[in-house]
């Protein structure tokens, strides 16, 4: 053993250990061997602080739940409007996994690892966006509107979709083209495009135009 | 706690939809009346407080019942 850590410090780069290799490996690619070995620590050691691989995946999932973004500036600084509260929630929402790519690696693992604890607490990431669309549409689309349901499944489906295949090109797969665009640009012109779809024209001029104006 | 002016149930919503909604149900109250609200997500709890720390207003209670969370929020003055 290298250096003495305390108990809490041992914990602590346990789990930053763990979470790499979980986010790179998935649940079933790494053993509690492997883990150890990246902490330079006996097996033994890391059953002290964790009694399993089970355990220790769990606390690693509660580590990031514990860091979940928060959108109370979003409601409490803009403007309470649809398309103000949907560009600063997706801003907040790319910026969490700008600072942590982890958290989109361990989803797209956990999507076929099949635990369920971690799909639900992904999709719980996810159901803030679609909740919010479907809410919205909801109160402002007209009752008479043709497959009126369905539509408004279809826009938080388009949504997600186009905020998530954003950050995979951009953080898995970093020798594409995106890897010099501003998240945060790109970002401004998906919720523009999703507003302009569903009938929402942004009321002010994009960003570009307000600054160089 | 049992008196409130007005209540708001975001039972099944997840953020930011129940901190929204309360936004504007206590710009609709008068100064130093109560909202109750009742939630269902676990991360409103936090929220709240984040909530009534950067608007001023006062968190008079936030608790559970029967699984649900419950919060009463004052306006402020």
């Amino acid at each position: 053993m290298s250096t003495r850590l305390s108990g809490p410090e041992r914990r602590q780069t346990i789990l930053s250990q763990a979470q790499r290799l979980f986010a790179e490996k998935g649940f079933h690619g790494v053993s509690i061997d492997e883990i150890s070995r990246a902490v330079s620590v006996s097996p033994a050691i890391l059953y002290r602080h964790f009694d399993s691989k089970q355990e220790l995946y769990d606390a690693v999932l509660q580590q990031l739940a514990c860091q979940r973004e928060s959108y109370v500036d979003t409601v409490v600084n803009s403007g309470t409007n649809f398309e103000d509260v949907l560009t600063g929630m997706t801003h907040v929402f790319i910026s969490s996994v700008d600072e942590n790519p982890n958290l989109l690696r361990i989803e797209m693992q956990s999507l076929l690892d099949g635990n369920p604890a971690t799909s639900e607490f992904f999709k719980n990431r996810w159901k803030s966006f679609t909740d919010y669309i479907e809410f919205g549409l909801n109160q402002s689309m007209p009752y008479d509107v043709p497959n009126r349901e369905i539509t408004i499944l279809s826009a938080g489906l388009m949504f997600q979709g186009m905020v998530r295949e954003a950050l995979l090109q951009k953080y898995l797969q970093p020798e594409d083209r995106l890897v010099d665009v501003s998240m945060s640009e790109l970002s401004h012109e998906l919720v523009r495009l999703f507003l302009r779809a569903i009938g929402i024209e942004k009321s002010r001029l994009s960003r570009k135009a307000v600054i160089s104006s | 706690m049992s008196d409130f002016d007005s209540e708001l149930d975001a039972s099944g919503l997840n953020c930011p939809l129940p901190i929204l909604r309360a936004k504007k149900a206590i710009a609709a109250l008068e100064n130093a009346q109560t909202l109750k609200i009742i939630a269902t997500d676990p991360g409103s709890v936090k929220d709240f407080e984040a909530f009534c720390k950067q608007t001023g207003n006062e968190l008079l209670s936030s608790g559970e019942e029967e699984g649900k969370f419950v919060f009463f929020i004052k306006k402020a003055a």
